[in-house]
């Protein structure tokens, strides 16, 4: 694997401003979906333009992550691939979201280039809100560094473990390169593509880069596993659950921000998942009592079986609960676990399967496991 | 005076094989407790993970799902991704520290009457020694 050098003049942002307009004016690209800094100055929005001009007020690399990239990207390309050529700027987190999303037939990814960079951290939303200007400047002052300041962004950004080049077609490589300078690296056929159609040759070594990317993430793997082992040690038991979810006023904000759950009529917000008023108080009075609004381990616990396998871990749920409940470290707990029961990692690989949308006869291990007693009397009966 | 718990439990059977396999039973005159509350499905994999979360907190003492030997499901492949649907409940349950034995996955063909009689038995048996199940005393959930 080899890279382009860039030697940026007006910081790392405007290596990426370049880049676009140069996409833009060459016709490599038909436009570009970037993050844009809100008129306000108070937050930012997605915006789809192909004026080179309006780049300038762009923040291709964002502080904070008011909506999730893929779900931009689900609105412009829901209804099948367009013809338009579009290089969406985005987080890992919210490229390995439209991996999953395209898995699932919410977002086509054949024109659309994924750009991806090495991701310091987003700032809590409400952080950013509450106070825009020195946000950005903590946030630039991290850039400039290109290190993480645990204390300034949210809480899973500092245990992430895929903050760099993930199944994108582009990736801005930024982490362990001195001064100035980032390193574009062509990571698909596609993205090889448009770095040739531009004229953009790659014949630098990166392997310093990938020692120093290997490096923090072998550091991070041990504070993830250590930060959300304590988390599921809180979360043990009807006792636990109560505990962690015992604030949540049952707005389901981190179902509507998060990415993957795309249906357009959930479960838990059907007719079916209320409970029968006629039956409330026999309930109420078996239980000695009843609150409300009800059902609250359920919606969490069932979103956990219904969306955990393709969770990114992107923190959205966090950023949208009114209550501050940590929802993203409680799923990020879950995630790892059932990710790993069938051996499936969110976003790696877009060649991957859905593993709910496949099966083997000659089930994976820990799956054979968990369903063993089932075989196990099978073989007794024969 | 010690009422004897007599268990709940939601069955939830696929109409091609365990359902078949409990009518059987019954034709058959073979003895099955009552805790056993039949529910007929077209096939095991339609049933949502949620819905088998929802009989157990809901108060059922346990959940039983039944269908088609693997290989032998009626639309060729339901029982195969019953499997991994049950999987992840299963793992999700596991990772919270909720009793996981209350949830059953069971292959029952439509000519296993004396089985599906047997597995009634057996995991009423199994539910009684668990006592009844803890969230029917829950107003937090």
């Amino acid at each position: 694997m080899q890279g382009a050098s860039l030697k940026a003049v007006d910081g790392i942002k405007g290596v990426i401003r370049d880049f676009l307009r140069k996409a833009l004016e060459s016709e490599a690209a038909d436009a570009v979906l970037v993050p844009v800094r809100t008129p306000a100055k108070d937050s930012y929005a997605w915006i789809l333009t192909n004026d080179p001009a309006l780049l300038d007020e762009a923040g291709p690399l964002a502080p904070t992550m008011p909506v999730q990239g893929a779900k931009a990207l689900k609105s412009l390309t829901r209804k099948g691939q367009g013809t338009a050529r579009v290089i969406a700027v985005m987080r890992p987190c919210e490229v390995r979201a439209a991996v999953e999303l395209s898995k699932l037939n919410q977002v086509h990814l054949d024109n659309i280039i994924l750009l991806s960079y090495d991701c310091i951290g987003a700032v809590p939303l409400q952080d950013y809100v509450g106070e825009p200007a020195g946000s950005e400047e903590r946030f630039d002052s991290m850039l400039e560094a290109r290190k993480t300041e645990e204390s300034a962004v949210k809480p899973v950004c500092g245990i992430c473990v895929d903050f760099s080049l993930v199944d994108s077609d582009i990736h801005l490589g930024l982490i362990g390169l001195a001064g100035e300078s980032a390193l574009l690296i062509p990571n698909s056929e596609k993205g090889g593509a448009l770095l040739e159609a531009m004229g953009i040759a790659c014949e630098e070594d990166i392997s310093g880069w990938m020692q120093a990317v290997s490096g923090l993430k072998a550091e991070r793997e041990d504070k993830r596993s250590k930060a959300l082992a304590e988390t599921g040690a809180s979360l043990q038991g009807f006792d636990g659950l109560h505990a962690a979810f015992a604030d949540c006023v049952g707005c389901h904000n981190c179902q509507s921000a998060c990415p993957i759950c795309y249906c357009r009529q959930c479960y838990f917000d059907s007719e079916v998942a209320r409970r029968d008023p006629a039956a409330l108080l026999d309930t109420a009075i078996a239980r000695g009592g009843i609150a409300f609004p009800g059902d609250r381990v359920m919606f969490h616990t069932g979103r956990m079986a219904h969306m955990s396998l393709s969770c990114v871990s992107c923190g959205q749920c966090s950023d949208a609960c009114p209550v501050s409940i940590p929802v993203a470290d409680i799923f990020s707990y879950m995630a790892d676990l059932t990710q790993a029961t069938f051996e499936y990692a969110a976003g790696r690989d877009d060649g991957e399967p859905l593993p709910l949308r496949q099966y083997r006869e000659d089930e994976v291990e820990k799956v054979h496991e968990i369903v063993k007693g089932a075989e196990e009397e099978e073989v007794a009966h024969e | 005076m010690d009422k004897e718990f007599t268990p709940r439990i939601a069955a939830i059977l696929c109409q091609w094989c365990s359902y078949t396999g409990a009518d059987l039973a019954g034709t058959s005159r073979l003895q099955y407790p009552t805790s056993i509350i039949a529910m007929k499905v077209m096939c095991s994999s339609r049933v949502d993970p949620v819905l088998l979360l929802k009989a157990y907190l809901s108060g059922s003492d346990g959940v039983l799902l039944g269908g088609c030997h693997p290989g032998d499901c009626h639309y060729e492949v339901g029982n195969y991704h019953t499997r991994r649907r049950f999987a992840i409940l299963k793992a999700v349950f596991d990772t919270l520290g909720l009793e996981s034995a209350r949830l059953k996955l069971s292959w029952i063909s439509a000519s296993e009457g004396p089985k599906f009689a047997q597995v009634a038995n057996d995991y009423t048996e199994e539910i009684k020694k668990m006592g009844e199940n803890p969230s029917k005393k829950k107003m937090f959930l």
